[in-house]
């Protein structure tokens, strides 16, 4: 038994053990020793992250003639860090003072443990998968048991789930149609078979592959125009399984497409085919999707009052960063994208825990309804900042490092206009974290607020070591760039050259260590002319200005409501919902056709019609 | 409270003192030149003076080659600008705007309304003399005053500042029991501000014999104290 073995057998036995003992009070806190022993078992195997050699499991399986095995290489270590890291996170999370109030009103945080550590077992399925069928396999097992973690809550979220596998369903249908092919033109399921013939596919064949495989992929990372699912299942799950599926479930896709699509068929290829009567490439084609769903979703996050859903509409948008840069396929562009799966999973973690804290704390996630409470949760407030300094993409988290990549190699690469669209999507995520802490933790204190206190600390702990982690390595991002470097060999992608401090480049170097201390000497000027000022004397929150009025604690100056009023006063009259009104649309048609057909079905001869598709089916399999 | 009563408390102009170690002094000199020439007004627009201030402020007059810009928050502001009559009403929101002011701050008034009431000298709802509420650091009389003789106060206030002798804020501390005697006779003895005048002086160590008196006694015995929101775990 190898240590891929056994990682895979502790996941197994936490999900287990966590599904067996879901009524035991203990059971969260056993289910996160389980998750830190899965965290030990991926540590121990952290020669992969260095370049180490391809780790075989020592189980295999045959289905149907088709041998069914797993093995772990850089890329795969890389993302199965990335997932026991989030799970262990939010497990500890969930399983102190949380699960207590949690199961007070109603919620059952066992399942919802449950629900993570089986997302967990077979997410690293998926990602130990050694050949496409076992990545289709494992690919449906994590579509389905994140089915699972979306239902957990009940009520809403189940409708949301729904969705979710409606489309996912679809998705699952192209991946299937697309492995059909190939196996129609190897007549193996294995990764090597696909290589060896990618060379002699026709044009018409490696594009209708990639759009399968993109489409089938891509749902799950919700690009456009196929996006519209995500925020809603996501936000509606509880806040430690909200922070684990933001972090890293639809990532995924990520892999899968790295894996099909830049590891075996090739994006060199679709680069050289062009689109007839354009001036694009495919590749630019999937680019342009990728920009355009980092805007539309963006600024879609932009809108909401909910702070889950704000960040977990941000959480489409990221997606689209990093596909940009894993399509760029350049040493700069594809380490951003990488990198940036490690540190957007940091960060959102931290952001999914600290608004967790918050909804634990006040009892919802409307921004209109909160407002202050950075004197009464401080250390919330902190990871918060050093969240949303992350996902805005500011030094010196580092969101920023992987953001640079990507903007870098977009210029080299000669793609303005795409760089202009990433840099108007960051703009949209700076804008919307800014709303988020604003109103939420400045501002005026409400009076119901008064007396909350700081979330307990086996919330904390994991928030605070989140956030620890977003910026020590974007501090020293040479720790993370490692890793990356090991998935780009992985992927057969050149690598980027870089140290401690971050990269080394002809067209440009950049070293965090310096710029941080730069920053941090700025800051320290600041403090120092403030500390050595006169003594300064605090005021309360009702001695405020507001053109010259007495305040009192009922009146409400805390602006929230219609916030960016100025910039929906030019943009505003663009958000027209197209793409609710497509899904609708396309719902009205699909239940009008069923009900046509059950119409149809019922008032003629029943038995007749299932003659006839009995005899069809017949003659297709047997003929 | 009888009006006489109230005049027996005279406000002494306290000519700027040189400190005796040179360094200091040079320190001195050069933190008045760099507030001089640095100033955010906020201006309380009242009456008609206002609308001498555009003129002042845009590109005819220019009030900003003198370094001064307007502002929008008393926290930041430095100059308090008051421009014409105010009421009985509108004095209430001015010397809480006032007390907002982080220190040091100086108040300008324009127009003879805030000199002495001028044409509503017999006005029941307003206030005649500003300098009995809180103190003034400097008056442009006028009906209305042009935007030359705005700009002329202003480098005249500059020049005050320079020679560190516009301290007057710090008369609203030393002399507070004065100042809020006035305002309670004004508005009657339950009047208060949010702002807790007497724990800055303290903290500014600007307390002196007649911070305290009847009418703090007075207001203390009427507030209802605001204690600041602390940072807690």
């Amino acid at each position: 038994m190898n240590t891929l073995d056994a990682l895979l057998l502790i996941s197994l036995l936490t999900a287990l053990a966590s599904g067996l003992g879901q009524g035991h009070r203990l059971i969260g806190w056993i289910t996160a020793l389980l998750f830190s022993l899965q965290f030990v078992a991926i540590m121990v195997m952290g020669s992969l992250g260095y370049g180490g050699a391809v780790v075989e499991a020592s189980i295999s399986l045959s289905i149907f003639g088709h041998p069914v095995s797993w093995r772990f290489d850089g890329l795969s270590w890389f993302f199965a860090l990335i997932t026991i890291g989030a799970a262990l996170a939010s497990s500890i999370f969930a399983a102190g003072s949380w699960a207590e109030d949690y199961r007070k009103h109603g919620g059952k945080p066992g399942l919802l443990q449950f629900a993570i550590a089986l997302n967990v077992f077979t997410m690293l399925l998926l990602l130990a998968s050694g050949d496409l069928l076992t990545l289709f396999i494992g690919w449906e097992l994590a579509s389905w048991s994140s089915l699972l973690l979306m239902m957990v809550a009940g009520g809403k979220a189940k409708n949301f789930a729904l969705r979710y596998i409606v489309y996912a369903t679809g998705g699952a249908m192209a991946v299937l149609a697309g492995l059909g092919i190939i196996f129609q033109l190897t007549g193996s399921f294995a990764y090597a078979d696909l290589a060896a013939i990618a060379p002699s596919l026709s044009t018409l064949q490696i594009v209708s592959l990639s759009i399968l495989f993109v489409f089938g992929f891509g749902i799950k990372l919700g690009l456009m125009p196929f996006h519209l699912w995500q925020a809603d299942a996501y936000a509606e799950t509880p806040g430690p399984g909200a922070a684990f599926l933001g972090a890293i479930s639809s990532r995924m896709a990520l892999f899968a497409i790295a894996v099909v699509l830049v590891q075996l068929i090739g994006l060199v290829k679709l680069i050289n085919i062009e689109i007839p009567f354009t001036f694009l490439s495919f590749r630019d084609l999937l680019l342009w999707v990728a920009a355009l769903t980092i805007i539309f979703t963006t600024f879609t996050a932009l809108r909401q009052n909910d702070a889950r859903r704000l960040l977990a509409w941000h959480g489409i948008g990221q997606g689209g960063y990093m596909l940009i840069g894993i399509l760029l396929l350049d040493p700069l562009g594809s380490a951003g994208g990488l990198m940036h799966i490690f540190n957007y999973a940091t960060y959102q973690a931290a952001l999914f825990l600290a608004v967790s804290a918050v909804i634990y704390r006040t009892k919802t996630a409307d921004l209109n309804q909160l407002g202050g409470l950075v004197t009464r949760m401080p250390l919330t407030f902190l990871v918060m900042l050093i969240g949303i300094i992350g996902l805005a993409g500011i030094p010196p988290m580092n969101g920023f490092v992987s953001k640079w990549l990507i903007y870098r190699s977009l210029i080299v690469e000669g793609m303005p206009l795409l760089f202009i669209a990433t840099v108007i999507g960051t703009l949209g995520t700076i804008l919307s974290v800014y709303k988020l802490i604003h109103n939420t933790f400045l501002g005026q204190l409400r009076l119901e607020h008064e007396q909350i206190r700081e979330v307990p600390w086996s919330m904390l702990l994991p928030m605070l070591v989140l956030s620890t982690v977003v910026f020590v390595t974007g501090f020293m991002p040479g720790l993370v760039l490692d890793w990356v470097v090991a998935a780009q060999a992985a992927l057969g992608i050149p690598q980027v050259a870089h140290h401690l401090g971050g990269i080394e480049s002809a067209h440009g170097s950049l070293d965090m260590i310096w710029i941080s201390g730069v920053l941090f000497s700025g800051f320290g000027i600041g403090a120092l002319l403030f500390y050595s000022g006169n003594k300064t004397k605090h005021v309360h929150q009702l001695d405020n200005y507001a053109g010259g009025h007495f305040l009192t604690a009922d009146t409400r100056y805390h602006y929230t409501n219609n916030f960016y009023a100025g910039l929906m006063h030019y943009i505003g009259s663009w958000y027209r919902n197209s793409f609710q009104w497509l899904e609708s649309s396309l719902v009205s048609v699909v239940s009008l056709l069923s009900g046509f057909t059950q119409i149809l079905f019922h008032s003629f001869h029943p038995a007749l019609f299932l003659l006839i598709t009995a005899t069809l089916s017949l003659y297709f399999f047997a003929g | 409270m009888k009006k006489s009563d109230l005049d027996k408390v005279k406000i002494k102009q306290i000519p700027a003192q040189k400190r005796t170690n040179p360094f200091a002094n040079v320190f001195d000199e050069f933190v008045g030149f760099c507030r001089s020439r640095s100033m955010f007004m906020l201006h309380y627009c009242t009456g008609c003076g206002a609308i001498e201030l555009p003129p002042a402020m845009t590109s005819r007059f220019d009030m900003e080659r003198l370094g001064i810009q307007p502002m929008v928050s008393p926290r930041q502001a430095d100059i308090l600008l008051i421009t014409g009559y105010v009421s009985i009403k509108t004095l209430k929101r001015v010397i809480l705007t006032y007390e907002q002011m982080a220190a040091p701050k100086y108040v300008i008034g324009i127009c003879s309304c805030t000199v002495n009431g001028g044409m509503y000298w017999q006005s029941y709802a307003t206030a005649k003399k500003l300098d009995e509420y809180f103190p003034v650091d400097l008056y442009i009389a006028g009906c209305m005053p042009r935007p030359e003789a705005v700009i002329e106060g202003l480098q005249q206030l500059m020049q005050k500042i320079k020679a560190n002798e516009a301290n007057s804020w710090k008369q609203y501390y030393k002399n507070y029991d004065y100042f809020l005697g006035n305002q309670q006779h004004l508005f009657g003895n339950n009047w208060q501000t949010p702002t807790d005048v007497i724990g800055e002086a303290e903290t500014y160590q600007l307390a002196g014999p007649n911070t305290l008196g009847e009418h703090t006694k007075i207001l203390q015995s009427v507030q209802t104290p605001l204690k600041p929101l602390e940072m807690k775990l």
